[in-house]
């Protein structure tokens, strides 16, 4: 293939910034079929296809290289497999899109603070309660990455794909590793986010798959674009 | 498969076969949940899963040992039992393919923990030698720490806390930082526990929290106090140099255990029953190069005396094993028995030889 493919987010608030971060670079994405359509273009450079997809699917095929470059959260490349932070290069972060993945627990549990105060809770957990502690999240892999890295293994993880933060109040799990902004979700619930808690912190990124099979040709169409988009990969 | 491999393949086989034991089979698909329950997800993520139509979740099995040891309490604990086993397992891996070869045996409820350590490490040696590997042998003292750790100058409270570091060297380093960079606070005055457990039950109602599903009330605030207590109660620097000291040694076995011995002495504890079972096993190890690193563990909970890992050329680990007296008390056996055993990598041994 001669060409190169731009993965945009297919839809909603980040659909919307980022068309308009590259219209305020110069560059108009189309979508001539409109949102039920997922094929674009960018105007004037007729060698870019512009391809539509949810931000998830996004992080996942510039992995595996099946789209040259694109846009989607920090969050999204640790998640989707281990080895995706080293797939990818982080071409620019786009300012927008800026949340934390973070570790939540009840309010009421005034003696952890820290992470080291959960490795404690975590180790006799068993023994007091007959099963493990429960960690509801959606970020499976980033979880495992840090509660490792903290000397935590005595835990089990409950997939939530939505409303985590309402986990611990259902009984579903017992604390929580979840995505915020502003926090007030989490405070809504009466969560607290730990004071070492932070596990990423993400954003809307331009990212260049460095799987996609770069050919000379293929190569020099990406840096064009990326020059006028004032962005720079170092592979 | 060469001719040569094919001849230390059917090797291995005889040497499976003849460690006295029932050669253990268990199925290829195992549930998944007993590796969850017993490892975490830490070892999880290495699973490769799949899930039945009812959502059931299955894995290949992934080590011998559970399944081996499983089947033992399910069929009655009590007497001593010997297994040993030889065939493939699945584990995800950074580098090699995820189905490769085990084999190893396991020795339960035997009365002598020397004696059964004893057959595992000639078994293990025995393995490598078939393969041409005189190997580099690791010792760790996980009953050695813990006898330390009893006797150390601490608020009990630390102890836990400290053991369940043991075997991951950062986490326990950050800990022994902390106590030792920790100032001296004066106490603040604590509100008293009845009045915590009710104004954290208030907490709880009011976030819809289950009062007795997971943590409960008292258990936060008892924590809590205690958090406080030890915030208070530090440990003697005297005792965090000791254990600092302890943790560093690593080096050719004599000589380490000559180090912890005069440590011992100068802190007035007694470490000689378990010194006297590593010193046992040196002596049986003969010529072999030995080295003894005094923090080094797997980081499972249910490993309790010696622990050993043997090392090629290559620096890879080619056999690994221990004393684990309180797995089978994690899988459900009412009362300690007694366990060894080890696992021979198959795939990176005939890598070393070929």
């Amino acid at each position: 293939m001669a060409g190169i493919t731009l993965a945009v987010p297919s839809k909603g608030r980040l659909e919307e910034l980022t068309r308009e971060w590259f219209a305020d670079n110069g560059l108009t994405i189309t979508r001539p079929g409109g949102a039920r359509s997922y094929l674009g273009a960018i105007e004037g450079l007729p060698d870019v296809t512009v391809r539509f997809f949810p931000a998830s699917e996004i992080a996942r095929e510039l992995i595996r290289g099946t789209i040259d470059f694109g846009v989607t959260g920090r969050d999204l490349i640790h998640e989707t497999s281990e080895s995706g932070p080293a797939s990818v290069a982080f071409a620019k972060p786009l300012g927008f899109g800026a949340a934390d993945v973070v570790v939540a627990v009840p309010d009421a549990w005034i003696d952890v603070t820290h992470m080291h105060d959960l490795a404690d809770v975590a180790s006799d957990f068993r023994s007091r309660h007959g099963r493990w502690l429960r960690i509801a999240t959606k970020y499976i892999t980033i979880t495992r990455q840090h509660f490792a890295k903290a000397g935590i293994a005595e835990y089990r993880i409950v997939e939530s794909l939505g409303a985590t933060e309402a986990a611990p109040a259902s009984g579903v799990a017992d604390i929580i590793v979840d995505i915020t902004t502003t926090g007030s979700t989490l405070t809504a619930n009466a969560l607290r986010v730990l004071e070492d808690g932070t596990l990423l912190q993400s954003e809307a990124c331009l990212l260049v798959s460095r799987t996609a099979g770069w050919t000379p040709e293929r190569r020099a169409l990406l840096d064009a674009v990326l020059s006028r988009l004032d962005a720079a990969i170092d592979f | 498969m060469t001719a040569a491999a094919a001849l230390r393949r059917t090797a291995l086989e005889d040497l499976v076969e003849a460690q006295g034991a029932t050669r253990a089979t268990p199925p290829l698909l195992l549930p998944a949940d007993p590796y969850f329950d017993l490892a975490g997800e830490e070892f999880g993520r290495r699973l490769l899963l799949t899930t039945a139509a009812t959502g059931a979740e299955y894995c290949l099995r992934p080590d011998f040992t559970l399944p081996i040891v499983a089947d033992y309490i399910a069929n009655g604990v009590g007497e001593p039992a010997a297994f040993s086993y030889l065939g493939p397992i699945f584990r995800q891996r950074e580098t090699g393919p995820a189905e490769f070869d085990q084999a190893g045996i396991e020795l339960l409820a035997q009365p002598d923990g020397d004696v059964a350590l004893d057959q595992v490490l000639t078994f293990a040696r025995a393995a490598l030698d078939l393969f041409g590997v005189s190997p580099s042998i690791h010792l760790g003292g996980v009953g050695l720490f813990e006898s330390l750790l009893a006797q150390a100058d601490m608020p009990a409270p630390w102890r836990p806390r400290i053991r369940h570091r043991f075997g991951h060297t950062e986490a326990l380093d950050r800990l022994l930082t902390r106590l030792e960079s920790a100032p001296e606070l004066p106490r603040a005055e604590q509100p008293s526990r009845d009045a915590m457990v009710e104004d954290i039950t208030e907490q709880m109602v009011a976030a819809g929290l289950s009062l007795s599903d997971g943590r409960t009330p008292a258990e936060i605030a008892d924590r809590y106090l205690e958090q406080q207590a030890l915030d208070a109660a530090q440990i003697p620097p005297a005792t965090l140099k000791l254990l600092r000291d302890y943790l560093a040694i690593s080096g050719p076995a004599l000589q380490s255990l000559t180090r912890i011995e005069s440590l011992a002495r100068a802190a007035r504890i007694d470490l000689a029953p378990a010194l006297k079972s590593i010193r046992h096993h040196l002596d049986n190890l003969g010529e072999a190069s030995v080295t003894f690193d005094a923090s080094f563990s797997p980081r499972l909970d249910y490993y309790t005396g010696i622990v050993f890992e043997m090392t090629g050329p290559r620096c890879e680990v080619l056999a690994s094993g221990g004393q684990y007296d309180r797995l089978l008390e994690r899988l459900g056996a009412v009362a300690p028995i007694a366990a060894s055993g080890c696992s021979v990598w198959v795939d990176r041994l005939e890598a070393e030889a070929a």
